[in-house]
């Protein structure tokens, strides 16, 4: 599997590419891992280049989701292929995941919120 | 003629019958006719005894309309039943302007009550043409008629009426609120001044009827002019100075150029949304977007069980972006909050739902209401938090079958391979949403222990249970799957065989391709589809000679989908399967052929194709122009 990372305005961009399976999974979440030591939380996974999604690749995104949610975090994913998009809805992950047709919607999901 | 004067004279007749069915018959044969006996006899059914009687003949009269009818209702204005009264000012105001003649040539009459009624009618019709009668009202010398007059012109609008209500305000004491609100309903910007000065006089419900007054004039340049009043120790004043400067930033589409003091206003704001006040909703919420101190964090979480629709959307969205430390107020109200108020306030933590949030939401896994229950099932599942896993366990056998199965996908997410026989449970549950969740869960969890429990699945006793336990299988595409799925190419039912190569596509490294190969004979015509579908996409070209012996298989929808299956493939060596098929016998058949030959760019096939542009199927006609557009043919 590939993955880029990119930054924009505090939330790290991640594009995957491939499949998404145990080792993979362990990969990505060696990547997210050097994030959030670096303090970066705020999480966006565009997932529309990732053709195959096994039981390990999902293991590997709910355990960054729970990663994320104990530092207060965001994850927010976007564009999944139909394939993909059918393994959420039968293990119900569409129900805990913030799930995002386009990364552009995802990312203006994150518009900063001032506080008096 | 005669005929009809006859039977209005009957019908008049009839009005005195002590029947009230004969009555009413009576009524309606009056409205048939447009001629004043008649009108006169309507007017007269307006005394009726009968209430329905009196409604229907006022209803006749307001579409009849006219200067005959208004003029004999105005006599009604007199009338000591005030019932009757109030009957006749509603026709004369449905009359409108057709009336407003009527009424001002009667508005100089000598019953000072007549004069006011006539000059409230006007007012409610708003018709110009009474502005210079109302004026002359000002001076009336009834104190009554004046403040009538000056409300009336305040309906109708007219900037002539200005000047008079100038004077009256100024000069008649008794009058100054009511000249002051109609000058705030005319809602001229040359009124501003003489406002100004009001507001800043001695008398406070003069200065609060003018900061109403200037609020609905609405002009942006008041509000530094209303601003000082929104420190006004009468919170009264204050708040209808706010109210005022709410209707400015409405007028001017939100735009303010001034800093409000808006904490102070938390109450009035959010008493106005629980009012369901449209402009200070609005207000509020669209100035909330930067303004987020804990008062207006409770205070948006108090009046969520007030608003719906948009506002409900928008002030869930305002509250999840005020982020993680919304949960802790939500959380203080949530059990004394109303059920509808308890399901959206969980909403707004779902998004943030962590380890210790779990644990306040545990007690609510008793909660009464299912669907409450339901929420908190996910939300747990979603918090991470392990030590949840117990209540959702309760929550799996819940009666209800939402609950469980919200339970079993949360376990799916916090569960390990040691809750695999538990979840494996939820496949025995009555309800399909219960046994998809459950499988679901399974998928997640995946592991040796999942897949052992699975691959025993495929030959249970139940079919159900067999399709479950492949597709699963196929979801969980682990490599301690590839076996079992091989294996079950050959399992008793068609449905699970077909399931299982097409998982075996979908997870690729499969290491032994003969059980594939040998179900290209299948009895099955749908597995015999999914065989060469895989072989092809696991071996390309290589399996090309094994696929193509189906070019030839009893079902047509076989051959079809093997000659698209080898087009798909792009090869143009490989057009001599296809060729012969271009002059199948079917059309069906011609058409694949057609397409298939395109995509692998085929020129041999042009001649043929040249002459199938001119097929009376017209479907196959245009398969053949198109390909040849493809090849690049005539």
């Amino acid at each position: 599997m590939e993955i880029k990372i990119r930054e924009q305005e505090n939330v790290a961009i991640l594009s995957l590419s491939g499949r998404l399976d145990l080792a993979s999974g362990a990969t990505l979440k060696e990547h997210l891992k050097k994030l959030t030591d670096e303090k970066t939380i705020q999480i966006h996974l565009n997932l529309a280049e990732v053709e195959f999604i096994n039981s390990s690749g999902l293991g590997a995104l709910v355990s960054i989701m729970k990663e994320i949610r104990l530092l207060k975090g965001r994850l927010t994913l976007s564009n999944l292929a139909s394939y993909v998009q059918e393994i959420f809805e039968i293990t119900q992950l569409s129900h805990i995941f913030e799930i995002y047709t386009t990364e552009d919607e995802a990312l203006a999901s994150y518009q900063p919120v001032e506080a008096n | 003629m005669s005929d009809v004067i006859e039977q209005i004279g009957q019908l008049l007749a009839r009005l005195q019958s002590p029947d009230v069915v004969e009555r009413e018959e009576a009524v309606h044969g009056l409205g048939s006719v447009k001629q004043d006996e008649a009108i006169a006899g309507l007017v007269v059914a307006m005394e009726d005894p009968d209430l329905g009687i009196r409604e229907i003949a006022a209803d006749y009269l307001s579409r009849i309309g006219g200067d005959t009818a208004s003029q004999l209702l105005i006599r009604f204005l007199a009338n000591e039943d005030i019932g009757t009264r109030n009957l006749a000012s509603e026709v004369l105001i449905k009359i409108g302007a057709e009336a407003v003649p009527a009424l001002v040539e009667n508005i100089d009459e000598d019953d000072h009550d007549v004069r006011k009624f006539i000059c409230d009618v006007l007012g409610l019709i708003g018709h110009e043409s009474a502005t210079e009668a109302l004026l002359g009202r000002l001076w009336d010398e009834n104190l009554n008629v004046i403040c009538s007059a000056a409300e009336a012109l305040g309906y109708v609008g007219s900037t002539e009426a200005l000047d008079g209500l100038y004077a009256v305000a100024e000069r008649i004491g008794d009058a100054t609120l009511q000249a002051i609100e109609a000058i705030g309903k005319i809602g001229s910007k040359e009124s501003l001044d003489f406002l100004y000065k009001q507001i800043n006089g001695d008398d406070p419900m003069v200065t609060l009827v003018a900061v109403e007054a200037v609020g609905q004039i609405g002009c942006a340049e008041s509000v530094s002019h209303l601003a000082p009043f929104i420190d006004a120790e009468d919170r009264t004043t204050a708040d209808a100075a706010m109210a005022a400067i709410i209707a400015i930033s409405r007028a001017n589409e939100g735009r303010i150029e001034y800093d409000l003091p808006l904490d102070k206003f938390t109450g009035f704001l959010f008493e106005g949304i629980r009012n369901r006040d449209q402009a200070i909703t609005e207000f509020t919420l669209s100035r909330l977007s930067n303004w987020f101190g804990s008062k207006v964090i409770s205070g948006l979480i108090d009046v969520i069980g007030f608003v719906e629709g948009d506002e409900l959307k928008r002030i869930t969205e305002l509250l999840g972006d005020v982020g993680p430390k919304v949960a802790k107020p939500i959380l203080e109200r949530l059990s004394d909050a109303p059920l509808t108020h308890q399901s959206k306030l969980l909403d707004i933590i779902a998004r943030f739902v962590d380890e210790n949030i779990a644990v306040d939401l545990l007690p609510y896994v008793h909660h009464d209401n299912a669907e409450i229950r339901q929420r908190i099932a996910h939300m747990l599942g979603s918090s991470g938090f392990k030590g949840a896993v117990k209540d959702l366990k309760i929550l799996a056998t819940d009666t209800n079958g939402h609950v469980r199965a919200a339970a079993y996908s949360a376990l799916g997410w916090l569960c390990s391979e040691a809750d695999t026989d538990f979840i494996m449970g939820g496949l025995d549950d009555k309800y399909a949403d219960v046994r998809e969740a459950a499988v679901g869960a399974l998928i997640i969890i995946g592991g040796s222990k999942v897949v052992a429990k699975l691959t025993a699945d495929l030959y249970h006793d139940d079919i159900e249970r067999q399709r479950l336990a492949v597709s699963s299988l196929g979801w969980i595409g682990e490599v301690e799957v590839v076996e079992p799925l091989l294996k079950a190419i050959n399992h008793p039912d068609a449905g699970v065989r077909k399931s299982a190569i097409g998982s075996l596509v979908r997870i690729g490294s499969v290491p032994d391709i003969e059980p594939i190969t040998l179900a290209l004979n299948d009895e099955n015509s749908g597995v015999r589809k999914a065989a060469i579908t895989a072989l092809l996409a696991l071996r390309g070209t290589e399996s090309v000679k094994d696929v193509a012996i189906l070019l030839e298989d009893e079902d047509v929808w076989v051959r079809y989908h093997t000659i698209s299956s080898l087009g798909d493939l792009n090869r143009s060596e490989l057009a001599h399967y296809i060729m012969p098929y271009l002059e199948d016998d079917l059309d069906i058949i011609k058409l694949a052929a057609a397409k298939a030959l395109a995509q692998m760019g085929c020129r041999e096939a042009v001649p043929i194709l040249n002459n199938m542009t001119d097929d009376r199927n017209e479907d196959l006609a245009k398969a053949a122009r198109m390909a040849l557009s493809s090849i690049g043919g005539k």
